[in-house]
């Protein structure tokens, strides 16, 4: 059996940095550093695990391969002709609008015109289990609903690599269940896939390889399960003592 | 992205942004109607009314209103709420990468479908204040390309702007005071006793020219000045390349100054 990392590279991050002026500080104290130097690369076919706690910068890494932000330092490749997308819940839903109208809108922002939009539309409908209240205006949803219909939205791009935010946590059991199995259908299939989770269940289960990201640098990087059990251990040692 | 996906999604999105806006309200739609009617019916009572302004006559003075507000009112409108599209866009630039001129034109596309449903209710006030349609009226058409030009290229560079600083979005809002103070709505440019002036205001005013233009094609079925109308198109025309430029190039930077 051949190794992952002898198939061809689709996206490669070298020395990736992020940094921002946070504040109205003109000083450097006022500039926030996200990213601080991360390179890695992404191979065909991979699903690849980000891990690490809130706000050490994984969304902002899957931003910057989706090309939403440029790095302020250093280089992201990616192979020429190939497309990567962010898959994340609930692509800024309109109150305002039915989960009708909203599906559509997202459809074709992801790229589809709106003949090929409005195919997909009875599938969704099908997919989220929202019956007629798909019809209905989205301020009118709970979270639940809200969640269903932004997955299954999320669910129909067509992209090279797949980025996916968190998205798998949401719903009800029975809903869980099937958008997990969904997904695993699509990371089974000829799909590159970044995965960002919490869940580390998840994790184990879907990634190949994984990434620990930690104050913005990469801790730890490789085989899933020896990652996972360093993260935990470190997880761990940095719970707060009772006094 | 290739460009006709790109005004797909303008004319997809402008259609949900009327959508949404009529679903909020009770009267819906009816608000577009309403809305310039109650300006001119305050202007109306504050200047004709209370402070004697229309020496020339009730009818002649609603219809003069009328062009000046109806017409402000689609420019106003318009540059508020698309300067502030881009940062209100926030949740889906956080998501996908789109080219950021998106939101401002879709609300720039929004209004103009919002106005062919208002210009023939201008132009059925005018009648009914007794000033007959003409085959002079068909220059409000190059009167009216220009005018959108105008107000895309200005919603544009007003998007930009308050992504850069959110604080300019406060500006707009005094600008627009200020146009709606100096473009000739309530009071006749032609009327300030001083030729040189009218033609200083006129020429250094777009908005000004515009709305006069509107007056002068409904009211007295004059053709407007090809020269200025020809100028502030070109401008218009090289303000909207130069910021479609600029979104682009900058496009990332755009986001990141929206999500932080």
């Amino acid at each position: 059996m051949s190794l992952i990392t002898d198939r061809p590279v689709m996206l490669e991050m070298d020395k990736v940095a992020l940094s921002f002026r946070a504040g109205k500080s003109s000083f450097d104290h006022g500039v926030h550093h996200v990213l601080k130097g991360v390179s890695f690369k992404l191979y065909e076919n991979e699903t690849l695990g980000i891990i690490g706690r809130n706000g050490v910068g994984k969304t902002t890494m899957l931003r910057i391969m989706a090309g939403i932000l440029k790095p302020t330092s250093g280089r992201v490749t990616m192979r020429p002709g190939k497309t990567a997308s962010l898959l994340s819940l609930g692509l800024g839903f309109k109150g305002d609008l039915s989960g009708r109208d909203n599906a559509l809108l997202a459809a074709m922002l992801q790229g589809s015109t709106r003949k090929e939009a409005r195919a997909f539309l009875q599938e969704i409908q099908d997919f989220s289990e929202l019956g007629d209240s798909f019809e209905e205006p989205v301020k009118t949803y709970s979270s639940g609903m809200r969640a269903r219909l932004g997955f299954t939205t999320a669910l129909l791009t067509h992209v090279d690599i797949l980025l996916i935010d968190e998205v798998l946590s949401v719903g009800d059991a029975h809903f869980k269940d099937k958008a997990q199995q969904a997904m695993q259908e699509r990371i089974c299939g000829q799909q590159t896939v970044v995965f960002v989770s919490h869940a580390e269940q998840q994790v184990k289960e879907l990634c190949d390889r994984t990434i620990w990201i930690e104050n913005g640098r990469i801790r730890n990087a490789g085989h899933t399960p020896t990652v996972l059990a360093d993260y935990r251990k470190s997880l761990q040692a940095n719970k707060p003592q009772p006094d | 992205m290739r460009i006709t996906q790109y005004f797909r999604l303008v004319d997809i999105q402008a259609r949900m942004i009327l959508k949404a806006d009529a679903s909020k309200l009770t009267l819906g739609y009816l608000w577009w109607f309403l809305e310039p009617l109650m300006w001119v019916a305050v202007f109306y009572i504050v200047f004709n009314l209370i402070l004697d302004a229309g020496a020339r006559g009730s009818a002649e003075f609603l219809t003069f209103l009328a062009c000046g507000k109806f017409a402000f009112i689609w420019f106003s409108k318009t540059v508020s709420q698309a300067s502030n599209s881009i940062v209100a866009a926030q949740n889906l630039i956080g998501k996908i990468n789109v080219p950021k001129s998106l939101f401002p034109m879709a609300v720039a596309h929004e209004s103009l479908f919002r106005q062919c449903a208002v210009y023939p209710l201008l132009l059925v006030i005018v009648m009914l204040f007794g000033y007959p349609a003409s085959p002079m009226w068909l220059w409000l058409l190059p009167v009216l390309v220009v005018y959108y030009l105008m107000i895309v290229a200005c919603a544009l560079v007003g998007s930009y702007l308050v992504c850069l600083v959110r604080d300019f979005s406060q500006f707009i809002q005094l600008g627009m005071t200020f146009l709606l103070f100096t473009s000739g709505i309530f009071w006749d440019v032609r009327a300030l006793g001083s030729p040189e002036k009218t033609e200083l205001i006129l020429t250094l005013n777009p908005l000004a020219f515009i709305l006069d233009a509107h007056r002068q094609v409904l009211m007295y079925q004059i053709p407007p000045d090809l020269a200025i109308l020809g100028a502030i198109a070109v401008g218009a025309i090289v303000i909207i390349a130069a910021m479609e430029l600029l979104m682009r190039y900058t496009s990332q930077y755009l986001a990141l100054k929206v999500l932080t």
